[in-house]
């Protein structure tokens, strides 16, 4: 076990808030310094381009590339959006990191409105967060007086100003275009792809949606540059460190920051303690709720966003939920499918009203009064489901039901063929 | 224009259309539901899903959603799309109730029509079924939320496209819910549209609840007569009855929509006092006794007093085709031609607006498309509301609205309002004020791209309408004209107007000074319509003979000597001229006849046979006229031989109803008439301004059942100043003082007028009958307590 460099979690200790006179007496805002000092915008951008950074919410779009497709130039009001909308079963990353270390956050998306020419931004945070909203409020007054936040920082000429809002709370924020919505006060479904927000996001204008994790990574990469960024992976494809919330069956559940790549076995046995109670491990849920699970089999894989989609399931959040031997995948997956039909918005046809059959389906099978017809169904879902709903969300909710058909089909024909669940007495 | 391959067929399409609108120019109907012409693509329902065999993105894709490209191939009918749809129509109809028997969309349900043809046949859900309670939205609107398939269609057509605030979607996931916060009336005058737009029968219309499936309902295409827009509409009836009014379409008018005055105010139809008997000095006799009787006496007052003894009132409810044999009948005798607008001030605007300002009107597309209107002197919501509807689509694209106008003009949209009085206004058009305000118009005007004036007939009279007119030639440019949208009094004003050939004196004198013996009243109601209505009425009963063809109860169908029942505009066919001067055509949908329902009192139809069915006497008015006249041809021979009398009207034997209609041709530049100085003058505290009322002020809408809940009630609306310089309560019971009378009303109080002014409705059947709008303010004092 392998001490990781910590980049996010630096300045992390239980029960305690780093504000400004820590956050700068470990290095902080020197990333700010450096990008407005002595780089131009467009190399700011260059940088994160290079370093390989992945959204960190979910969907891992490479954060430089997003940032290259956006009008830096146009005149006018131009917004920076941090999606702090972290409602993903099993993850909770986002609000631990703010717990610890608000002002990289606030750091982040100064650099990152730098490189973009942003003048406004927002952080739409999570309803449950009440903590952190506090936190960032303080952070963002420190940051002002400090002169970091404000008009003319650093005296680069260079002006920015940030708030924060309170989500009402549903899972649909999370997804950007949904987010603009709610920001802007309207009922939070999702918009329609093309326009995508850089062209035509919050109130008409370009805007660019980060996640918290990717944008409290900029200063370190403005600090440490591309390639060392870039070197912390385990894997050649990968960059960086990640945060890694452990959950489920396992004898000790926290959030650890590893480098991308770490094994699957390596997380559960080192940092994980292992299975609880002695028990086997059969499945886990990679990157939160909305990724197909991964089995035993699956133990030794790198955990990336490309060695995880080549057995199929995703990187995500990387939310790691674990499930032992003695565990209903069916039940599970009810539990979770659960969830996602509670939070669908409502707008397109397969989400609100497909989900629900589904849940339906599952509950009879869970019950013992499933027929293969059931199966056969519960398959016909899956398949007319995935790719046809108007946004990720129903595809993200069919991500277990993917895993469980693909990986436990056995399960479901057991629960048929016995009448009965087999994991009850 | 990109040409694609769809089902084997090739279709070329124009830039930015969908692989939807490319499939429906082919006669492929992709199966949809929260597609909807007016109200575009949203991509919710997922039914249009098709499969791009080739393109830039192959895979199973949302027809509405997807851009056409060129040498895209596209099949409909792949097994993936097929199972698809299926799976759209299943999970769409998990929770539907399948009411389908005692649900009144029956006969018209997209939803039934788009499952069958999704292929979804039998449901494997066995679950519990979502249910909802529903609410009471008023007296239009029929709520039962357990229909529905959440499309959208509703809060899209009440919220974005008629800007109303109190309905829409609430909840999420499978428990979306469409409707208000608490039960109550719809607050937007549009709420009606939601009914025609609902695929289900989640919003159907209260007023035609379980009275008739589609199949057995009489429709013919039709033109609302409630303002002079023209909209379109579709009435149906049966049982001799109008049950209902739902839109038309006609791209150039409406579009897809009406106003609820146009969908809810046509049960004046069926009103039990409406004149159905020929009725000779007060013995119901057939029509044809009571025609012949009527030329008699006309011809005897001819030969014992001449010709200038007999007066012939047109109107603008009338048709152009009976106004016209009216104008025939009067110059066969060679009496005076007809007057076809009874108020002298509301005359000479028509004669505006059919005169010069006629190569310059505007139509409500125009207006819609247009990025700065200027809307003066009107009242878009009470005088014309599907106007107020088209100026909501200028400002959602863009455009801009400036409001010059004392009412407290309300708008579904965004707009600048400047409460000037009506004398200001005037001032301001003539530039005897201060033009700084229109100076800083005057220079947007000239700038903008498709400007549009909107000038309201009532309060601008010819003199504001003629000024108006001056202001549009003066911001034409080359590349285009400046237009303009007048209001008119009435459907067929226009219609009256063109086929006037010289302003009459005032017939107001003439009845007083005695040289008129006999007055024929077509559709008209001079005690009414006239601004010096208690004057008016004294001089009616000098006349030694009156004549009514109408089809509503007024004060002139009771005091004739000879009454002949008209038809309606659901009973007969017939052409308006709207306010843009465009001919259009409706035709009948009913046969007159007493409603079955007041003939048996709610029994099934009666077993007592009668040779002729009770209450059919009533007939259209040109009919009874060719009648007079000696000549019955066909409506076609009779536009033809109109066409020739009146080359303005080129084309009017080519209409047909429910076509765009063509717009008439303009006036040929020649001396324009001088019309009569207005003098204006602000003398006094406070003037009164007798203004129209959306609900209660037209005639026929008013005497319908249906809107009862909506009328206005008799009442004052001051500014808050003038009410607190008089010490003065809202809501208090106060007395207004006129030269017409003393009148106790409720006081309201509005800050959005303008001061020194206070405005009445003018209210047909209640003691503010004695105003009428169309005139100039008059003076009068407010006396608070019970004086």
């Amino acid at each position: 076990m392998k001490q990781t460099e910590q980049l996010l979690f630096k300045n992390r200790r239980p029960g305690e808030t780093a504000f400004l006179k820590e956050y700068e007496g470990s290095g902080g805002y020197l990333g700010l310094k450096k990008a407005v000092r002595e780089m131009t915008p467009k190399e700011v951008c260059e940088l994160v381009k290079a370093s390989g950074l992945r959204g960190r919410g979910g969907a891992g779009f490479p954060t430089g590339v997003k940032w290259s497709f956006f009008p830096a130039e146009n005149p006018g009001p131009k917004y920076l959006v941090c999606n702090c909308d972290e409602m993903e079963p099993g993850t909770y990353k986002d609000g631990e990191l703010l717990k610890a270390d608000p002002h990289q956050l606030v750091e982040g998306m100064i650099i990152a409105a730098y490189a973009m020419q942003i003048d406004t931004g927002y952080i739409f945070i999570r309803y449950a967060y009440k903590e952190q909203f506090a936190y960032l409020e303080r952070a963002i007054v420190e940051a002002t007086e400090a002169g970091y936040l404000g008009k003319d920082i650093l005296g680069s000429g260079f002006g920015f100003e940030l708030h924060v809002h309170g989500s009402a709370g549903r899972y649909i924020l999370g997804e950007e275009t949904a987010l603009l919505n709610g920001l802007e006060g309207k009922r939070p479904n999702p918009r329609s792809k093309p326009p995508f927000p850089a062209v035509r996001g919050l109130f008409g204008r370009p805007t660019t949606v980060n996640n918290v994790e990717t944008l409290a990574n900029i200063q370190h990469i403005v600090n440490g540059g591309a390639v060392w960024f870039k070197d912390l992976a385990l894997t050649v494809e990968g960059a960086g460190t990640k945060l890694y919330g452990l959950s489920g069956h396992l004898e000790q559940t926290a959030c650890f920051e590893l480098p991308v790549g770490i094994s699957l076995r390596e997380l559960i046995d080192d940092y994980g303690g292992g299975v609880w109670q002695g028990r086997a491990f059969k499945s886990c849920l990679p990157g939160g709720a909305s990724t197909p699970f991964l089995t035993a089999d699956n133990l030794d894989v790198a955990l990336d966003y490309q060695t995880l989609e080549a057995v199929g399931s995703r990187f995500g959040t990387a939310g790691v939920t674990v499930f032992d031997d003695r565990t209903c995948m069916v039940a599970v997956t009810l539990n979770l499918i659960r969830f996602f039909a509670r939070e669908s918005c409502g707008w397109c046809t397969p989400c609100r009203d497909g989900l629900p059959l589904v849940v339906w389906l599952l509950e009879k099978i869970e019950r013992g009064q499933g027929t293969d017809d059931d199966l056969q169904m519960l398959k016909a879902q899956h398949r007319n489901i995935c790719g046809n709903s108007f946004c990720a969300l129903a595809e993200g909710a069919m991500g277990p039901v993917d895993g469980l058909l693909s990986n436990f089909e056995q399960e479901v024909v057991d629960h048929i063929q016995k009448g009965r669940c087999p994991f009850t007495a | 224009m990109p040409t694609l391959t769809i089902d084997n067929l090739s279709v070329t399409i124009p830039d930015g259309s969908t692989i939807f609108e490319a499939a429906a120019q082919l006669g492929i109907v992709v199966p949809h539901f929260c597609y909807h012409h007016a109200l575009g693509a949203v991509g919710a329902c997922r039914m249009c899903a098709v499969t791009v065999v080739e393109g830039k993105m192959p895979g199973l894709k949302m027809s509405c959603m997807t851009p056409a490209e060129e040498g895209m191939v596209v099949e409909t009918d792949t097994a993936q799309a097929m199972e698809f749809r299926e799976h759209v129509g299943e999970w769409l109809m998990t929770n539907h109730p399948h009411d389908c028997p005692v649900c009144d969309e029956g006969g018209e349900c997209q939803l039934q029509e788009m499952t069958i043809s999704s292929g979804h046949g039998v449901r494997n859900y066995r679950g519990n079924k979502r249910t909802y309670q529903n609410q009471d939205l008023g007296p239009f609107i029929a709520q039962e939320m357990n229909r529905c398939i959440q499309c959208y269609r509703c809060a899209r057509t009440y919220q974005d496209y008629c800007g109303g605030r109190d309905f829409g979607p609430m909840g999420s996931r499978q428990r979306v819910f469409f409707g208000r916060f608490t039960d109550g009336m719809l607050e937007s005058d549009f709420s009606g549209n939601i009914v025609d737009v609902c695929p289900t029968g989640v919003l159907t219309d209260k007023t035609f609840r379980f009275k008739t499936r589609l199949w057995d309902l009489q429709q013919a295409p039709s033109i609302c007569p409630h303002c002079s827009l023209g909209c379109a509409t579709v009435p149906g009836g049966r049982y001799r009855e109008i049950q209902r009014v739902v839109s038309g379409v006609n791209v150039q008018t409406n579009g897809h929509f009406i106003c609820d005055r146009g969908r809810f105010g046509s049960s004046y139809v069926n009103h039990p006092k409406r004149p159905r008997q020929a009725r000779v000095d007060g013995t119901n006799v057939p029509v044809a006794q009571a025609l012949n009787r009527l030329r008699d006496k006309i011809a005897g007052v001819i030969a014992e007093h001449g010709p200038g003894a007999v007066a012939f009132v047109g109107s603008g409810r009338a048709s152009l085709e009976a106004n016209w044999l009216l104008k025939q009948w009067a110059r066969s005798l060679k009496c005076p031609a007809p007057v076809f607008e009874l108020h002298p001030r509301r005359g000479r605007a028509i004669r505006q607006a059919v005169g010069p300002l006629s190569s310059h009107l505007a139509s409500l597309r125009q207006v819609r498309k247009s990025d700065l209107v200027l809307v003066i002197g009107a009242d878009p919501l009470n005088e014309a509301p599907m106007l107020a509807l088209a100026l909501r689509q200028a400002v959602r694209e863009g455009g801009r609205i400036v409001v010059l106008d004392p009412r407290p003009v309300d708008l579904p949209c965004v707009f600048e309002h400047h409460p000037l009085t009506q004398e200001q206004i005037l001032c301001l058009l003539a530039g005897r004020c201060e033009t700084g305000l229109l100076n800083n118009l005057l220079s947007e005007l000239m700038t903008a791209r498709r400007p549009v004036l909107v000038g309201g007939s009532d309060l601008l009279g010819g003199v504001g309408l003629q000024l108006l007119g001056h202001l549009t030639e003066s911001c034409d440019n080359d590349d285009r004209y400046c237009l303009i949208h007048p209001l008119l009094p009435r459907v067929n004003s226009f219609g009256g107007g063109l086929l006037e050939d010289a302003p009459q004196e005032d017939l107001l004198e003439r009845l007083e000074n005695g040289r008129i013996k006999a007055l024929v009243c077509l559709e008209s109601d001079p005690g009414s319509e006239h601004p010096e209505a208690g004057r008016m009425q004294l001089a009616l009963s000098r006349l030694d003979y009156l004549a009514v063809f109408d089809c509503l109860p007024t004060h002139a169908t009771r005091r004739a000597d000879l009454l002949l029942p008209t038809a309606t505009t659901v009973e007969g066919d017939g052409v308006y001229i709207n306010n843009e001067g465009r001919m259009q055509a409706f035709s009948a949908a009913l046969q007159p006849g007493i409603p079955i329902a007041a003939v048996t009192a709610g029994q099934h139809p009666p077993r007592e046979f009668m040779p002729e069915t009770p209450g059919s006497q009533p007939q259209p008015a040109w009919q009874m006229l060719q009648d007079l006249l000696g000549e019955r041809h066909s409506v076609t021979a009779l536009r033809r031989a109109m066409e020739q009398s009146e080359p303005r009207l080129e084309g009017m034997s080519r209409l047909q109803p429910g076509d765009e209609g063509i717009k008439v041709a303009p006036q040929d530049p020649e001396p324009v008439e001088e019309s009569t100085v207005e003098i204006w003058s602000q003398d006094g505290d406070l003037r009164l301004l007798p203004v129209q009322s959306c609900y209660g002020s037209e005639v026929a809408s008013s005497l319908s059942q249906t809107v009862t809940p909506r009328l206005v009630t008799p009442r004052l609306m001051v500014h808050p100043q003038e009410a607190q310089q008089r010490h003065l309560q809202e809501g208090e019971d106060v007395t207004l003082k006129t030269a017409h009378g003393l009148f106790r009303l409720r006081l309201f109080c509005d800050e959005r007028m303008a001061t020194r002014r206070a405005i009445v409705p003018c209210l047909p059947g209640t003691p503010l009958e004695i105003f009428v709008p169309g005139g100039l303010s008059l003076p009068c004092d407010i006396e608070g307590g019970a004086s």
